[in-house]
Order: structure tokens, then C-alpha cells, then sequence
């Protein structure tokens, strides 16, 4: 069955669309108050988390579990240049980028050694244990239980808690990101990621080095996310161990699915909509966990693509494939 | 006529078994040469060894006088031996088209960063190979399948687009594992058709392993039998047709 592609004119109502996005949404802090705001801020640090899970996971095909690794990696990173060596916070987004890279570096030597489905799983699960381990008892550099305050910083004269700069700081980064990944996964290094996923055997016969995939794949994956835990330093203003355990990396796994595995769509939608959802939980005390829950394994069933399947049926402007047309 | 692949006492041992013993044989540009014997004789061992998924353990492979033994899969295949999977090596989830495209990756350009920045060299390569990768569709009638995804093909289809994946970057030497196997006389004869354009059109030198003898005797020019690892017989179809051995061990007369 052939699948419907995108004519010339919906790809360039799909380029306008996906500018058009983040360009409304530089009107949103007119229409949001303070609690508000705040949410959709963690919402964009999940759309990156999202996406680079669901690279590594989706693309890919890798059981790596080794995302919330990348996430404290990063959130950390920035919290101690920023805290210790009074690095602009600012600078530390793509240095907290390049740790997490060298996380996704670590968790592909495991996969590149030949550890790969249940065991990869086990391991890389491990590796973010560890380094919550770490968090907590590299006490001076990380704080330990207590954590690590981001230092105050004004930017532009505006202090960076303000939420408002943080959003549009937030947006900058997160829409660079998404683009960028969206123009590696439309390329051949796109293809050759999910050819590994497909059958890593007949890629090589293409010609195609498939360690070198792999590595890079989890590389970029490590620096999406190390680079959205450094802005979760500043959207929460204080690193604790906590936020880096079994919990994230649950909810991760789900915006993963619900938005759909492996695609880049699917990770804004899944991201955006499950950081929304438990706050309309709040109206169902005590319930909010089994709800969650509920709507999750939900969507699941009806949809074992996720939310972007749901959208490609609607119009072909949202089929994503892996490569790209001339305009 | 020159060589392109020379094989030189090749032999594999799989802990006591010897799936390939000291084989060794030519091929030439534009020459189709068949590999047969019955199953379990070592003919994908054959093919696996030259890919470089297997190491020899003995022996040696020459593209052009140039040695390529225990080189990697993916570096041997940017050398030229492109190869086709005897159970199919189709990426079903993605379409025809890129299916094809992941043939033409070695010839892509852009480092990671020009792709990442979507550069316009990246985009410039892109649209070549799109192009190509059409072209090559339009050639074998499957153009209008280019947004199918390969999973949903028909057998013989995934066949035939497999090959033309395996072509797409014009590589001089092309080792088919059974390409026709399981396909319809009608698809069987179409992949002989492919298989003779490509040798007699491009140049290109092809290992064929086939089960089918009447097909082999009126594709190959040359021929090599094997049983239990070793070369029984080497020659022309007619040769090869007379020589008692393998009147013997794999035709089963007496
Ligand atoms: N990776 C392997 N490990 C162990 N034995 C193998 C392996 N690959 C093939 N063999 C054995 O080598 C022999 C030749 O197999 P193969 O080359 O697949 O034969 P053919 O393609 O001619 O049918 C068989 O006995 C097979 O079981
Ligand atoms: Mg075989």
C-alpha cells in the first residue's frame, strides 16, 4: 500500500507551519500568569528530553534506557560551571550539551560491545542509578541531598528567574534543536538509523559504518537532552538528585509513546501533553497517579502509534519520512 | 576483459566444521559467474567470507590486485563487492525510495555538521541522490512503488528492489545469494533478464548462487560447484554439463 507524501505545496505549508509554531507562540506570555508560564516552560525542557529519547529508543530501535542519565548529566553540568566557576549560565546550555554527549558516548560503548535488548536495558538502567549515586554522594562538587541552587544571574538587566526570559530563552533553544534533528533524521544519517534499527547486518553491506551510526546517534541523543538539563537547572532553580530517578525516566518513556516512537512530532506532542495533563489531574486528589495512568495505557490501545499517526491519517503534511526533497 | 575479484585458497572453519576449503576462482568484468551446489555446501560461506562477515581462515581476496581480506563489511562494500542477503536484506519499515537511497550513502556529501546546519551542499547531495535513486526505479518499471513501504512488496518485488539498492552505487562486483528464490517463473525469468542487462550493459562481474540449474546453465558464462566446502568442478556451462563429479555428487545422476 503506497503511503499519500506531501505534495510540493503542503511541503511548504508544513515549513510554514512549523515556523509559524514558535512564532505564535512569542505571543504566549501575554496570555499566560505566573503558574502557567512556569508549566509551559517544562514543557519545552520535555519536548528535548522527549526527542532524544525517542531517537535512540525509536530510531534507532536501541533498549537504552540511559535518558534521564543524559538529563542529570546535563542539569548538573550547568548547575556546577554556573555555581563553581561562574560560567554565564547561558554558555553552559551547549557545554552541559557536550557532557551529555559524552553520556550518549558511554551508553553506545555498551551497545557497540554487543550489549544490546534486555541486557543494553539492565545496563544502561544501571548507568543512571550510578549516577544518581554520584549526585548524591559527590558532595562537594554536587551538594549531595541538598542539591545545588543556580547562582543568581541578570541577563539583559532581567534576572534569569524570571520566567517570562526563560521562555523565550526555552523556545530559542528547543526550536533550534528540533530543526537541527529534524534535518539530521530527513538525511542520510537519518536513514542509516533506522536501517541499523532494520537490520544491522544488510547495512553494512551498503556500505554504511554501523558503529559509527550508533555512536553518533547516541552522541546527539546525550547532547538534545544534556542540553535540556541545563535548562531545567535554571526552570527550577535548584538541582537535586531526586529529579533524576526511575520517575523521569517513566514519565520520558511515555511521552515517548504516546506522541508515537521514533517520531520527531510525536515527541513535542507527547511532551506537551502529558506535562499538561497532571495539572488538570489536581482536580481528582489522590486519584492523580491511576488517572495518569489510565489515560496513558488509553491512548496505547487505541492508538500503539501514538498521537503523530493519528495526525499523518489527517493530512499527509504530517508523514515523516527520511529524506528530503528539493523544495 | 579484466579481473576484477580473485579468490585465493579461501577456507573457513566453524569450531571443526570446515564450511570452506581452500576455494579459489576469477571473476571478470561483465562475466556472470554461478555458484552452485546442494545446501550446506558453503556457497553463502563463500559469500560471507568475501563480504568480510565471516574472517577466513585462510586465504585471500583481491578487488582489482588490491587486498581486501578481513577488512569490515562496510569497508569492503565502499571498495565495490556490494552484496544481496540469501534470506532478503530489505529495511521493511522504510520505503522503496529509501531503500534505495541507503545504496547511494557512501556517495553522499556533507559532514554531519553541514546536515545538521542543513547546509546547501548536504541539500545539493540529497536532491543528486533522490534524483538517482529515482532514475534507477524508472529503469526497473518500479517507480510507482517508490513510497510504498518495502514490507508491504510482493517477494519478487522485494527482490528486485534489493537489487537495485545493491546497484545504485554502480559497484563493479555484485554477489547475489539466491536472488530468485521463492519467485514466480514469470518474476524468476525478469531476474535473469536484470541480472544479464547488468552484466552485459554495465561491466558489472556477478557471483550468482542459484538452485535452479537449467536458469544457471543459460545465465552463467562461467560456473563453480561446491560440496562439503570444496570446489568439485569449475568451467563453462557445457564443461560443467559433461564433467562426471558433478554428474555425481550434486546432479545425482550415476
Ligand atoms: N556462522 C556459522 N556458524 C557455524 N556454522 C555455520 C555458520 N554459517 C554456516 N555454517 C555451516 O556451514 C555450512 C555451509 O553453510 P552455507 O554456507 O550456508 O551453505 P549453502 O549456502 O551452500 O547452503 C553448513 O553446514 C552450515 O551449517
Ligand atoms: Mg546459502
Amino acid at each position: 500500500m503506497s503511503q499519500i507524501m506531501p505534495s510540493a505545496r503542503q511541503r511548504k505549508m508544513r515549513t510554514l507551519l512549523f515556523w509559524a509554531v514558535p512564532a505564535v507562540l512569542l505571543l504566549l506570555p501575554l496570555a499566560t500568569n505566573p503558574y502557567t508560564q512556569f508549566i509551559a516552560n517544562g514543557m519545552l525542557v520535555s519536548v528535548l528530553v522527549t526527542l532524544g529519547f525517542t531517537l535512540t529508543i525509536g530510531n534507532l530501535g536501541q533498549l537504552a534506557f540511559a535518558n534521564t542519565a543524559f538529563f542529570g548529566i546535563g542539569a548538573y553540568s550547568s548547575a556546577i560551571l554556573a555555581a563553581k566557576l561562574g560560567v554565564p549560565w547561558l554558555l553552559t546550555i551547549p557545554l552541559a550539551g557536550a557532557f551529555g554527549a559524552l553520556g550518549g558516548f558511554l551508553a553506545s560503548a555498551a551497545a557497540l560491545r554487543g550489549i544490546r535488548t534486555y541486557y543494553l536495558a539492565i545496563i544502561t538502567l544501571a548507568f543512571g542509578e550510578l549516577m544518581r549515586w554520584a549526585y548524591l554522594h559527590a558532595k562537594p562538587l554536587t551538594g549531595g541531598t541538598d542539591g545545588m541552587p543556580m547562582p543568581r544571574e541578570t541577563l539583559l538587566g532581567i534576572s534569569l528567574t524570571d520566567d517570562t526570559l526563560k521562555f523565550y530563552i526555552f523556545l530559542a533553544v528547543t526550536v533550534l534543536l528540533v530543526k537541527a534533528t529534524l534535518n539530521l533524521m530527513r538525511s542520510h544519517f537519518g536513514r542509516a538509523v533506522m536501517a541499523v534499527r532494520e537490520n544491522e547486518i544488510a547495512t553494512a553491506s551498503l556500505a554504511i559504518p554501523t558503529a559509527r551510526v550508533i555512536l553518533a546517534t547516541f552522541m546527539w541523543s546525550g547532547f538534545v537532552v544534556g542540553c535540556a538539563g541545563a535548562l531545567f537547572a535554571r526552570h527550577v532553580g535548584h538541582v537535586f538528585p531526586e529529579s533524576f530517578g526511575m520517575l523521569h525516566l517513566i514519565a520520558s518513556f511515555a511521552m515517548v509513546l504516546v506522541g508515537g516512537l521514533g517520531s520527531v512530532l510525536g515527541a513535542v506532542l507527547g511532551a506537551v501533553l502529558l506535562t499538561a495533563l497532571p495539572e488538570y489531574l489536581r482536580a481528582f486528589p489522590g486519584m492523580e497517579e491511576l488517572f495518569f495512568g489510565l489515560i496513558v495505557a488509553g491512548v496505547l490501545v487505541a492508538m500503539p502509534m501514538g498521537l503523530a499517526s493519528l495526525l499523518r491519517r489527517v493530512s499527509p503534511i504530517f508523514v515523516e519520512r527520511f529524506y528530503r526533497e528539493a523544495p | 576483459m579484466s579481473t576484477l575479484l580473485t579468490v585465493e585458497g579461501l577456507s573457513v572453519r566453524f569450531s571443526g566444521l570446515t564450511a570452506l576449503d581452500d576455494v579459489s576462482f576469477t571473476l571478470e568484468d561483465g562475466n556472470v559467474r554461478a555458484v552452485i551446489g546442494p545446501n550446506g555446501a558453503g556457497k553463502s560461506t563463500l559469500f560471507n567470507a568475501i563480504s568480510g562477515y565471516v574472517t577466513p581462515t585462510a586465504g585471500t581476496v583481491h578487488l582489482r590486485g588490491q587486498e581486501l581480506t578481513r577488512l569490515t563489511p562496510h569497508e569492503i562494500a565502499e571498495q565495490g563487492i556490494r552484496r544481496t542477503f540469501q534470506n532478503g536484506g530489505l529495511f521493511p519499515a522504510l520505503t522503496v525510495l529509501e531503500n534505495v537511497l541507503t545504496g547511494l550513502h557512501a556517495q553522499t556529501q556533507g559532514s554531519f555538521l553541514d546536515i545538521l546546519l542543513g547546509r546547501s551542499k548536504a541539500l545539493k547531495s540529497e536532491a543528486d541522490n533522490i534524483h538517482r535513486a529515482r532514475e534507477l526505479l524508472k529503469l526497473m518499471s518500479m517507480d510507482h512503488m517508490a513510497d510504498t513501504r518495502a514490507g508491504d512488496l510482493s517477494g519478487g518485488q522485494q527482490r528486485i528492489v534489493e537489487i537495485v539498492r545493491t546497484v545504485a552505487s554502480d559497484p563493479p562486483v555484485l554477489l547475489l545469494d539466491e536472488p530468485a528464490v521463492g519467485l514466480s517463473p514469470v518474476a524468476r525469468a525478469q531476474m535473469m533478464e536484470i541480472i544479464h542487462r547488468l552484466a552485459g550493459e554495465k561491466g558489472v562481474g556477478i557471483l550468482l548462487i542459484e538452485h535452479a540449474v537449467e536458469l544457471v546453465m543459460a545465465a552463467a558464462d562461467r560456473i563453480l560447484v561446491m560440496a562439503a566446502g570444496a570446489r568439485i568442478a569449475e568451467g563453462t556451462p557445457e564443461e560443467i554439463r559433461e564433467d562426471r563429479a558433478v554428474l555425481e555428487a550434486y546432479l545425482g545422476h550415476s
